[in-house]
């Protein structure tokens, strides 16, 4: 049987739901579970471990984990999958997943792959089906290695209803601290901002909302639908939008329910990181736009003009 | 300062790529170099400009890389090194970055710079690798690199909970993100310069090393079959008057795609 370790996702304190649907994938395959959990001040989380699916908790609280180095949080990785002799070891899709990702499988010699989508295993052979050349193409890969270090696409695997684990806690030893990738400051996202890679909504501006009036109409939208507030790379190279809310291959990749391109032509770049999108509401002065390719309802017109009447609209719907 | 950079020569994706029994058809493809070393490239550029920094360059892979290492010689780029060898074809990324810490172990860097994915296969391991191999500090999806002094530089890296600044002690490797800096587009003098200037080309046997010792007859993984992706089809597309239509898109949000 497949031993599959999941690495916890966790951000400013809480369970990401990653974790739950990386999870609830290697129960559905009929491999035995475990996380690893690595941070600082954890003990209220063990609950939500459980209750996300796994049979074993590897542990690695310590406060010198509070703030993400990559030595270290790779360190806690390898020894948990040391101890639970994992096959397969799976990270959400985070910076933190990517930048451990390569760190533990070269620690394990194991074989390692971003992005996956899929994976089918048969008996001791692991293949697994991933996305390249900016989404252009999907690539089944054969591991030629018993073990297998991924990192999990966002919204690739979907958590089952009714699944849940048992305790069984194993406390990890805190690895050294990394003396010479010494992080000094962490500049946060602004708290209470919505997470992109969490939210049921998304919408995102491009270079038509213009200005700064431009991103305050849409913000609007964005609030009323409690909806995470995303950018093209026009905004963000403009000024007007942050880096962390940067939507695309190079940003943030989202999976929501539904994804409003707002004032967004449309470059690949931006489509590889939102085509996983359930439902795609696009809004445009430009017809011939590529975004509108990609688009499930299209709205041609300017966004100064249409998404007021959207708010309004949404308003009496929902009231 | 000494400053390693690598560049990888992709498939250019601003093309259609067409996929025919299990394989990508090379018939009408372009190669270009990939748009994250690119960035590396102007990154080490900017550091020799600013701090006095010697770059070199090293491209493994791609068939005739002249045109992609020229490139980068006009960007400002001194020195480069092409690595071409039968038995890499098969490469994964624990492949090149065993070839490149050859190559590092050769020249005595202090800083590795490299994009910190390529096109092609948008995997995001290679870099970081080879600072795992070299066993040095790494940092990755950097957008800005600072030098403190000879042994020291500060980067900021885009991480899950914001910005996280980062002292590193050098020697070190840095993946670069595209947020860092816009390539600069090379002057006509830099390109009639970067004609005449060399290339340094080598297999693994002048490399000092074997396909052996690199493992390039035994990839951890292998791309079996390339499937097209699955597109999306476009939908209903709506134009006229703006209150009608955007009434009649939210309509189908809620009761069609149910998703309001």
């Amino acid at each position: 049987m497949a031993k599959i370790l999941v690495v916890a996702d966790i951000k400013q304190g809480e369970l990401k739901s990653s974790t739950a649907e990386l999870l609830s994938k290697a129960r559905a395959i009929g491999a035995e579970t475990a996380v690893v959990a690595v941070g600082s001040n954890m003990s209220s989380l063990t609950p939500d471990l459980v209750n996300a699916g796994s049979d074993t908790q590897y542990m690695a609280d310590d406060p010198g984990l509070e703030l993400f180095s990559a030595g270290p949080f790779a360190s806690c990785v390898v020894d948990a999958a040391k101890q639970f002799n994992a096959n397969l070891i799976w990270f959400g899709f985070s910076e933190s997943g990517k930048a451990a990702a390569p760190r533990v499988a070269a620690q394990l010699e194991a074989a390692c792959a971003t992005e996956i989508t899929d994976v089918v295993i048969d008996g001791e052979q692991i293949e697994i089906v991933r996305p390249a050349i900016a989404n252009k193409v999907m690539q089944r890969v054969k591991v030629n290695t018993g073990q297998l270090v991924a990192v999990v696409r966002a919204g690739a695997f979907e958590a089952a209803d009714g699944v849940t684990g048992t305790e069984n806690i194993v406390t990890l030893s805190p690895p050294p601290s990394d003396l010479k990738a010494v992080i000094k400051e962490l500049v946060s996202d602004a708290s209470g901002e919505i997470d992109l890679a969490d939210a049921d909504i998304v919408i995102s501006i491009g270079r038509g909302a213009k200005d700064q009036a431009g991103v305050d109409l849409v913000k609007e939208l964005a609030n009323d639908l409690n909806a995470g507030f995303g950018s093209s790379r026009a905004m963000v190279d403009g000024g007007f939008m942050a880096h962390n809310k940067q939507v695309g291959q190079t940003g943030k990749i989202v999976a929501p329910s539904l994804y409003m391109a707002i004032g967004i032509s449309g470059a690949i770049q931006h489509l590889a990181g939102m085509n996983g999108s359930k439902v795609i509401l696009a809004v445009n002065k430009d017809p011939e736009a590529p975004i509108f390719n990609v688009a499930d309802y299209g709205i041609v017109g300017d966004l100064f003009e249409v998404v007021p009447i959207l708010r309004e609209e949404i308003k009496k719907v929902r009231s | 300062m000494k400053i390693l950079t690598t560049v990888k020569k992709v498939v250019d994706v601003e093309l259609t790529i067409r996929i025919a029994d299990g394989a990508i058809v090379e018939d009408g493809l372009q190669y270009v170099i990939n748009a994250w070393d690119e960035n590396a490239v102007e990154a080490s550029v900017q550091l020799k400009e600013n701090n006095g920094a010697e770059t070199t360059l090293v491209s493994i892979g791609g068939g005739d890389n002249t045109d992609i290492i020229r490139k980068c010689y006009a960007m400002g780029i001194e020195n480069g090194i092409h690595i071409e060898d039968p038995a890499l074809e098969k490469a994964d990324s624990s492949i090149y970055a065993k070839v490149l810490q050859k190559v590092y172990e050769k020249g005595d860097y202090d800083l590795v710079i490299t994009g910190k994915q390529a096109q092609d296969t948008d995997s995001g391991q290679t870099g970081i690798m080879l600072a795992e191999y070299l066993g040095l500090p790494c940092v990755s999806n950097v957008i800005a690199i600072e030098v403190i002094d000879e042994q020291h530089v500060k980067v900021s890296r885009l991480g899950d909970a914001g910005t996280e600044r980062v002292e590193l002690e050098l020697p070190a490797v840095v993946t670069v993100s595209d947020s860092i800096n816009e390539p600069r587009l090379p002057a006509m003098r830099g390109v009639m310069m970067a004609k005449k200037k060399k290339i340094e080309v080598m297999d693994l046997a002048a490399l000092g090393t074997s396909p052996e010792e690199v493992g390039g007859g035994a990839p951890k993984s292998e791309v079996v079959e390339f499937m097209a992706s699955k597109t999306r089809q476009s939908g209903q597309k709506f134009e006229g008057n703006a209150a009608d239509i955007t009434t009649r898109v939210v309509d189908l949000l809620v009761n069609e795609a149910k998703v309001l």
